[in-house]
């Protein structure tokens, strides 16, 4: 049950004590101390390397984020509603491999590209929502809770993309790779696709009632229920919703690689979380922006790339996605009880 | 609530301070541990470098023990020829959905060259064609892509000629007598790299020239995991109680083999031939859990691979000195080869 807002009593007011409060209320937004992250990081590469700002550079850093942030964007949404959702990395992999199976019959057939684009595109979008569909049944009519219902969808997920590829890529699609490399600037043209389903979904979370319900369960399913929200059918919309973008982050795949390669979402789920814990999303749910999330995601592409360009071992890149996430996590402890969820 | 409330003042501040002391620390460390001889490239050989020479090489598995004696090789050569190595590639996954970001953010920095072990021979092929588009000259060591056309040169350890040593080692340590069967597995890490089905197709063709009564019973891939090389050998260890052989076709294979063969207390009672010299696994042969090791040459390959790519550059483009397709010969260990030799052909550390 979440704590009774507790309003720390004024206290007597000296001139050491107001300067302090508003540096707390400043210090105490999350996004505020991410874009300056950003911008710090994002000057520390350039000068180790000047190529880190460069158009085609940017175009690679772009793209990457492109293949993460419909994750991270599916996993604010079920953080927020009180759940997890562990099985998008394996859901990407199922749904690329199966749309690649239909793409390369079509490939074959000498469909125009954009025909094989939009029906793996759709394909894609199917094979995820019907993993979100599994994920709510688990949890509706087996019960189980949200971490073990989409642990187990994550392990069946990997499997059967290895056991319908053979672990190999399926098909090999030059002018998807084509389209994937297409760009105007140094905006590819699927980060905009991309950035476009994100505002979209921001305006869903921040601004609808949809995700006033969703912020609702989150914080507390009791009392949503009894305010009249059917909390097992928005939970269901909220999975299939997350399935639903990371089938299509398994289409972003397909672009970017030219084929459905079972394992293109391994450990993406994580990298997910890691975005959303980044970008000040409360863990126990009810609370966070979808800014934090683009902020978080940005963060972790720019330092995983920056560390390539950098010519950093790359056997550091986990320690540094793990320095992220603590330093991220830390400022939480720095908001004023009453904005903590506890 | 008042325990937290002191948490956040003084042990948060604290903590705080500490992690960003950790922060900046880990920073300054990986700029002083991370492989730019920028410094030097600049400075040194200044005569001969007009114009400063960057080698992007990229591979999977970068911790593989093949790709680090092949990173010490092209490090000493790009040191001594003055030019700066980007040596990148997926610590611990060998696949082209991780190698393929890798390469095209290597390919946006704009190097003057690329020398790429590619984890699939078509899936690869578009990021070469860009990099030749580019103007890039590219090599391929290790593995090829498809289309080896117009990539500079290919440089690889014999792989058919390593698979038909590993069949005939395995078949004098099983004491092969024509007219009696025996059964067999291979450990692969891919049904697609070049290396392992060159390897595959020599194991396969000197067991179907000279060793008739060996069957294959099964073959399982590992992705380059030694844990699941492991857990494959298991499965097979009980499935197949009369097992004879195992030929582990790369290096992992042959750690996650060896390891389970230990651990069933089967050593010496099954065949296994490894390939790749790492340090743990010659430790190994010399205690008779390999019947035979076939070693690479991972570190002139290295070598040879930054040689070729200066050279061509340097000299404007000429081939001169550079052989397109360069095989090196593989060297078979065994329990009683001489330490002397061991210990020259063993993958090199760090």
């Amino acid at each position: 049950m979440p704590s009774v807002t507790e309003n720390p009593a004024p206290p007597a007011t000296s001139q050491a004590d107001r300067p302090a409060r508003w540096l707390r209320s400043i210090l105490s937004n999350q996004q505020f101390f991410l874009i300056v992250a950003l911008i710090i990081l994002i000057a520390y590469f350039t000068s180790r390397d000047s190529v880190f700002l460069s158009s085609s550079e940017i175009a690679v850093l772009l793209t990457n984020f492109a293949s993460l942030i419909l994750l991270a964007v599916g996993e604010t949404f079920v953080i927020v509603s009180g759940g997890i959702d562990l099985s998008v990395g394996a859901t990407c992999g199922v749904a690329g491999v199966v749309a690649a199976f239909a793409m390369r019959g079509m490939v074959n057939g000498h469909d125009s590209e954009a025909l094989v684009l939009l029906v793996g595109t759709l394909i894609c979008a199917a094979i995820g929502a019907g993993v979100g569909l599994l994920n709510a049944a688990l949890m509706n009519w087996a019960r189980l809770v949200p971490f073990v219902a989409t642990l187990a969808t994550l392990g069946a997920g990997t499997g059967v993309a290895l056991v319908l590829s053979n672990g190999v890529p399926i098909g090999s699609d030059s002018s998807a790779l084509a389209a994937g490399a297409a760009h105007i600037g140094p905006f590819p043209y699927i980060f905009l696709v991309v950035m476009a389903i994100v505002v979209i979904a921001w305006l869903y979370l921040h601004l609808s009632g949809y995700g006033r319900y969703t912020f609702a369960v989150g914080s507390n399913p009791f009392a949503a229920r009894a305010a009249g929200i059917n909390v097992r059918r928005h939970l269901t919309s909220v999975y299939v919703l997350s399935g639903l973008l990371a089938g299509l982050t398994g289409m972003v795949f397909y672009i970017r690689l030219g084929s459905g390669a079972p394992s293109s979402g391994d450990g993406f789920e994580l990298i997910a979380i890691a975005s959303v814990v980044i970008g000040g999303v409360s863990l126990f749910g009810g609370s966070g922006r979808l800014t934090g999330t683009i902020l978080g995601a940005l963060i972790l592409t720019v330092v995983t790339s920056g560390l390539l360009i950098s010519n950093v071992s790359p056997n550091w890149n986990q320690v540094a996605v793990a320095i992220c996430i603590a330093a991220a996590a830390s400022l939480q402890v720095l908001r004023p009880a009453s904005r903590r969820q506890s | 609530m008042g325990f937290q409330h002191s948490m956040r003042s003084a042990g948060a501040r604290r903590g705080l301070a500490l992690l960003a002391g950790a922060s900046i620390a880990v920073l300054a460390g990986c700029s002083s541990s991370s492989s730019s001889p920028a410094a030097s490239s600049s400075t040194a050989t200044g005569a001969a470098a007009s114009k400063s020479i960057t080698v992007a090489f990229n591979m999977g598995a970068e911790a593989d023990p093949f790709f680090i004696a092949m990173n010490i090789g092209a490090e000493a050569e790009a040191k001594a020829l003055g030019v700066k190595l980007i040596w990148q590639g997926d610590p611990s996954v060998y696949s082209p959905s991780t190698q393929i970001p890798i390469v095209d953010q290597l390919l946006a920095g704009h190097p003057s060259a690329l020398i790429i072990a590619p984890t699939d021979p078509s899936a690869l092929q578009s990021a070469v064609n860009q990099a030749l588009g580019q103007g890039i000259p590219v090599v391929n060591v290790d593995t090829h892509v498809n289309d080896l056309s117009k990539v500079l040169s290919f440089i690889t350890g014999n792989n058919q000629q390593g698979g038909a040593a590993a069949a005939d080692a395995m078949a004098k340590a099983m004491n092969y007598t024509s007219g009696k069967t025996y059964q067999v597995v291979v450990g692969a890490s891919s049904a697609t790299t070049t290396t392992n089905t060159a390897r595959l197709a020599g194991f396969k063709a000197e067991v179907a020239a000279k060793y008739p009564g060996i069957t294959i019973v099964s073959e399982a891939y590992s992705q380059s995991e030694p844990a699941v090389a492991n857990t494959n050998v298991n499965n097979w260890l009980t499935k197949y109680p009369n097992l004879k052989g195992i030929f582990a076709i790369d290096g992992t294979n042959a750690t996650g083999a060896a390891a389970a063969l230990q651990a069933r207390g089967l050593v010496g009672k099954i065949a296994l031939v490894g390939y790749d010299a790492y340090s743990t696994n010659v430790a190994l042969l010399q205690k008779h859990v390999f019947a035979a090791l076939i070693a690479q040459q991972p570190e002139m390959e290295g070598k040879l691979a930054v040689q070729y790519v200066v050279d061509y550059l340097k000299s404007g483009k000429s081939m001169a000195g550079i052989t397109h397709l360069l095989t090196l010969p593989n060297i078979v260990l065994t329990p009683t080869t001489s330490a002397s030799v061991l210990t020259q052909y063993t993958y090199p550390n760090a």
